[in-house]
């Protein structure tokens, strides 16, 4: 009984996006067909069919898979790194009020500063390798996955917290079993925005200054006014994101059988 | 009524002189006002009191987990200051750990004191199968009704086998059917599993239906008011004559509030 409602559900989910896409392209073909748009905007068709071509024509020295693999790089390293050290950071400072005292008040300075405002500085102090890339990924990362940490490490509610002492559990047992899994929900939450704002950020990176990857593609397509490129480009960026975002929302229903969150 | 070998009465739990009141910056609050309670081994106390009376916050001095303004409390001849596991508590919330099992829930103090897997696993099946849920060992608190939630709370303040149970209002969510059986089943597994129970409630029914004795308290700041010896023969009868009686007689000397 619950499968069969479970199973309905998926394909009304899966249908109406079928749908919604389908309808978009539609739109979108008969923009391209019925007004003046059509010399700058060419139709899905084609643009599917030229994703698909560049997987094996390259861009530059590299097909389109390696130019995904360059990004994708830069947002792995950056990202895994800047998450680690945001979660502990965060958990400290909202475990501990000197930590917090210490740390929040330039927090706060930096976090309203957009990431893409360090472009042009860590281009300087990194080069415009992948170092440069790493640097303004982890920024990004970082601060969104530490405000979400520091969060969710003081969110643990007090009625458990009290429970859990009148158990007998001293304050290492609690950090471990009330207060970690209270953060988890918050944590996830900074990790799915961290992973948005590290594409951006890589994208964005890879436009200004870069020899690959798929802020490159669409950089070089507007040089060479190519559009068709531009557009596989764009492509490629939201099936990237949409993908990670997924992925990270199915490790999260792993990890967080308990919350409607996680769901 | 238990006696220790001398013959005298042994007292579990003792409140002499307790004061609390809560101080902010600009406000103080008192709510408890020279409160004087003793509790015998293995006495079912209920504590019956008006709304906002202050009986969380009795109950919360008597367990440790709010310290007294002045006066003292002690349990088992030992005075209270901190929570600790040799007192359960069962909360109006439920309280459970909702990222934990029912049997994770379960163990959490034992395997908090450092028991064996082992070890607790057998405890907390053991407790489990006395509050009736046994085959949802494995559910999480958000996968079970109401009813059940308070079935995982009461097994998870028994597993550590506490010598004294409170109980603040654990029945007030649920509704009325649940609450009916829910109060059968605690006597139940209170005369299974006899401890010292104080058990905090404001529906002078259920009082009357659980109680060896009825602790009425006053309104805010709360002290008692007046003790009923309930010694009507258990399973008791809600429509009874001497328990509609015992009812009629103890809502009389409430304290009424808006
Ligand atoms: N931490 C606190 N700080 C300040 N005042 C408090 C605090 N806790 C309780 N009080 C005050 O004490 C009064 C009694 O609270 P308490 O929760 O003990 O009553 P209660 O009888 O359990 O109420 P209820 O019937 O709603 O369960 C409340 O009206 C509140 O104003
Ligand atoms: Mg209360």
């Amino acid at each position: 009984m619950m499968r069969k409602i479970l199973k309905n559900e998926w394909t009304v989910k899966i249908g109406s996006a079928v749908i919604a896409l389908a309808a978009f392209c539609m739109l979108w073909q008969a923009v391209t067909v019925f007004t003046g748009m059509g010399d700058f905007l060419p139709g899905p068709a084609e643009t599917f069919a030229e994703f698909f071509r560049r997987f094996v024509k390259p861009y530059g020295k590299a097909v389109l898979p390696m130019h995904m693999w360059s990004s994708l790089r830069r947002i792995l390293i950056g990202y895994t790194v800047a998450s680690a050290v945001a979660i502990v950071l965060g958990i400290v400072m909202g475990t501990y009020r000197i930590a917090d005292a210490i740390v929040m008040p330039l927090f706060n300075i930096i976090r309203p500063i957009p990431p893409v405002a360090w472009i042009p500085l860590a281009i300087l102090w990194f080069g415009i390798g992948d170092a440069s890339k790493y640097f303004l990924v982890f920024l990004a990362t970082f601060l969104s996955v530490l405000q979400n940490a520091y969060a969710g490490a003081r969110s643990a509610d007090p009625v458990l917290v009290g429970a859990a002492r009148m158990l007998g559990a001293n304050d290492g047992f609690i950090f471990r079993t009330i207060t970690l899994p209270c953060a988890v929900p918050y944590i996830f939450s900074g990790l799915q925005n961290g992973l948005t704002a590290a594409w951006g950020q890589v994208v964005a990176s890879e436009m200004i200054r870069s020899s690959a990857g798929v802020g490159w593609i669409i950089i070089r397509g507007m040089d060479n006014n190519d559009i068709l490129q531009e557009l596989v480009g764009i492509l490629t960026i939201g099936i990237i994101g949409f993908i990670l975002a997924a992925s990270m929302r199915g490790v999260e229903a792993k990890l967080c059988r308990w919350t409607t969150r996680g769901k | 009524m238990q006696m220790d070998n001398t013959g005298k009465i042994e007292v579990m739990i003792q409140c002499s002189h307790v004061e609390k009141t809560f101080f902010t910056r600009m406000t103080s609050t008192p709510v408890i006002r020279d409160l004087d309670l003793k509790v015998r081994k293995n006495e079912f106390v209920v504590l019956f009191g008006p709304g906002q009376c202050g009986k969380t916050t009795v109950l919360n001095v008597m367990a440790g987990l709010e310290t007294a303004t002045s006066g003292t409390v002690t349990v088992n001849g030992k005075e209270v200051s901190t929570p600790g596991p040799d007192r359960g508590f069962v909360y109006q919330t439920t309280a459970l750990f909702p990222w934990y099992t029912v049997m994770q829930n379960v163990e959490y103090g034992p395997r908090a004191r450092g028991m064996s897997k082992k070890e607790r696993r057998e405890k907390a099946q053991y407790y489990i199968d006395l509050v009736g849920l046994q085959g949802f060992e494995d559910k999480f608190p958000n996968q079970l009704s109401g009813g059940m939630q308070q079935r995982v709370g009461i097994a998870r303040a028994y597993c550590n086998e506490p010598s004294v149970l409170f109980m603040d209002e654990p029945f007030g969510h649920l509704d009325a059917q649940t609450r009916y059986l829910m109060q059968e089943e605690i006597i139940r597994i209170w005369e299974k599993e006899k401890r010292t129970v104080v058990f905090v409630t404001n529906n002078i029914e259920e009082a009357v239906y659980l109680a060896d004795r009825v602790v009425v308290l006053t309104n805010c700041p709360t002290s008692v008011k007046k003790e009923y010896q309930i010694d009507l023969p258990r399973p008791r009868n809600y429509t009874d004559d001497r328990f509609l009686e015992l009812r009629t007689e103890i809502q009389s000397i409430v304290d009424k509030t808006l």
